[in-house]
């Protein structure tokens, strides 16, 4: 859909990306800075979804009762390979979050300045 | 026999992936095992390494498909001229390896040993596929492999301390990464293709767009960050010196290189694309040149000589950015090599540095003084790799440093000759000041004093790799046959 020039879904795809980026930079607790790390990465998948929609195309899957114009598939197995990368960065980082609490009993980035 | 070269190409990536997977089974109830299958599997990927190098010197680049469909639809995996730095990439860890087996008895519990051997694998076949894959995508996977593993290996043997400097590097790491990944997707939407050299010819048709721009910079950008291009370095000097000294050669030496091969795909994409490769070179150059001098004088003001090593490799990632930016055929081939040469060096100076804090317990150049009297040949492979990354003659260091700075007046750039020259003081400032720690003075404790040279296991390595650093500034020829070609077929896209 196209308003006052901007084609909305892309501009709804760096609203929410900047969104994320806001929150991993001005947040300071550690496990709100990997969330806003998750909202850029959805907002990156919606990106590569979103230009991989055909108009009126059909699921490109051969059965019975689908024609011309496809969907182009690449962009959802990219966004499925794309999606297992980001959760395993989030496990990643929440297992290296956990050991930060056991160790210096905060999460919170300001208070792991102060410390020595 | 050389036909058949080519067709190994995949396990060139799937050898050490597949070995990573293994290593728990292997290791189970005896964990020395780890890592002696790590090293087998570390030299089989040698010898396919050696024997593509071999077929590549033959015939010139080549290129595989994978899963029956041709290029651009299929999946390739291309070994051109750049990809020859796969031999010594799998090459040095053919010496970290065997290092770290001795070295982990008091860092690591033995029932960890066998993650530690899997992770250094999973960065092995991430590095290699990096560097040979055609595709964009993969590219971002294979970038995915080496980082997360990298986050891991960092976090691997230290407790809080060491989880932090991990979270750091994970932060600012998932965010370039996903820079990749957008700059993907755009490039795909753009032109309906991954494959790189279809992308390119494609992009070309296509004429210059600011998306097209838009996906260049945020590529330039992400790949800035992995190479820890200053400013853009902060998470490196904490992840790189308190990672155990194995893991600090592989990511100093070889991980960072990721950005600047990164910097080289781009560099091929822009060439056609009618992207402002002037800006592009602008950029490089200039940070470039602070990154040099900055990441040297940071150095001089480190105690840690762990610490000391990681600013050194902000300054020598410097030196080859510089070198790409300058983008004259001199300044080229020195940047090129200089991804060889100071992989080389930093991985000796890393290792040997590992060796004397497992040996004496400490880590900073006030504590560690008079060592080189009590292990006198693992300080004089230190002075070695000191004396290489200073850039002084015979050494490795000194010809890639050397045609930087030719490529830097071949330019007209004569200025940023004069901020390489400078780095290089400075450089020459902080590894004198090691060295004077290390040789001329009185040890002041007593655990210094008492301790011994390292187990062979971990003494060969590092004085191998010395050795290396003499004979490849003598030979320092080898590297050049590779580069020269590929550069000069860079310089022919550019219209230079």
């Amino acid at each position: 859909m196209v308003l006052f020039g901007l084609d909305l879904d892309y501009a709804a795809c760096v609203v929410l990306f900047c969104l994320g980026l806001y929150m991993l930079v001005a947040k300071s607790n550690l496990i709100k800075k990997v969330l806003g790390l998750n909202v850029m990465e959805t907002a990156v998948f919606a990106f590569i979804v979103t230009a991989g929609m055909v108009e009126g195309g059909d699921p490109p899957i051969l059965v019975a009762g689908t024609s011309p114009p496809y969907a182009s598939p690449i962009p959802h197995a990219m966004v499925l390979t794309g999606i297992v990368v980001a959760v395993s960065v989030t496990a990643v980082a929440l297992a290296l979050i956990v050991q930060i609490h056991a160790h210096y009993g905060t999460i919170e980035v300001d208070e792991l300045k102060e410390l020595p | 026999m050389s036909a058949a070269w080519p067709t190994l190409l995949p396990w060139l990536v799937v050898l050490p992936l597949a070995g990573a997977a293994l290593v728990p089974i292997v290791a189970v109830g005896q964990p020395r095992r780890a890592g002696r299958f790590t090293l087998f599997v570390v030299l089989l990927t040698v010898v396919v390494a050696a024997g593509l190098v071999w077929h590549l010197s033959l015939t010139g680049p080549f290129s595989v498909s994978l899963g029956g469909w041709a290029a651009p639809y299929g999946i390739e995996l291309r070994f051109d001229r750049f990809a020859a730095w796969t031999l010594p990439l799998a090459g040095l860890f053919a010496f970290v390896v065997p290092f770290a087996w001795r070295y982990l008895d008091g860092t690591l519990p033995p029932e960890r040993w066998a993650v530690f051997y899997a992770l250094l694998l999973l960065n092995l076949g991430g590095l290699l596929g990096f560097s040979v894959t055609a595709d964009l995508f993969n590219l971002f996977v294979a970038m995915e492999v080496v980082s997360l593993s990298s986050y891991a290996l960092v976090a691997v043997a230290g407790r809080g301390v060491a989880a932090w400097a991990a979270l750091k590097y994970l932060l600012l790491g998932a965010v370039s990464s996903l820079l990749v990944l957008f700059a993907v997707g755009l490039l795909f939407t753009l032109t309906g293709s991954l494959n790189l050299l279809d992308v390119t010819i494609r992009l070309a048709a296509g004429g210059p767009s600011p998306a097209a721009n838009l996906a260049l910079a945020s590529l330039t950008v992400a790949f800035m960050v992995k190479a820890a291009l200053f400013p853009l370095h902060v998470w490196l000097p904490d992840a790189h010196a308190i990672a155990p000294s194995p893991v600090s050669a592989v990511l100093s030496g070889l991980v960072v290189k990721v950005g600047i091969v990164g910097l080289l795909r781009v560099l091929e994409l822009a060439v056609g694309s009618g992207a402002p490769l002037e800006v592009f070179n602008q950029v490089l150059m200039l940070l470039g040149a602070i990154a040099i001098v900055m990441g040297a004088f940071l150095a001089i003001f480190q105690n840690d000589i762990k610490l000391m090593l990681a600013y050194s490799t902000i300054s020598n990632i410097g030196y080859i950015v510089l070198g790409l930016g300058l983008a004259s055929p001199f300044a080229l081939i020195g940047g090129s090599v200089h991804v060889f040469n100071h992989a080389l060096i930093k991985v000796t100076l890393f290792l040997a540095a590992g060796a004397i804090i497992h040996q004496t317990g400490f880590r900073t150049l006030s504590d560690l003084r008079g060592v080189a009297r009590v292990m006198p040949q693992t300080s004089a492979a230190m002075a070695i790799g000191a004396v290489s990354i200073v850039g002084l003659p015979p050494t490795a260091g000194f010809v890639c440093k050397w045609y930087i700075a030719l490529g830097a007046f071949e330019a007209g750039q004569g200025g940023y000759g004069f901020a390489l020259v400078f780095g290089a003081l400075f450089i020459f400032v902080y590894y004198v000041r090691m060295l004077n720690a290390f040789y001329f003075q009185q040890p002041v404790r007593p655990e210094v004093a008492a301790a011994r040279e390292p187990p062979w296991s971990m003494r060969g390595p590092v004085l191998v790799l010395a050795a290396l650093c003499l004979i490849m500034g003598i030979l320092g020829g080898i590297p050049l046959t590779f580069v020269e070609p590929a550069v000069s077929d860079l310089l022919l896209s550019m219209g230079r």
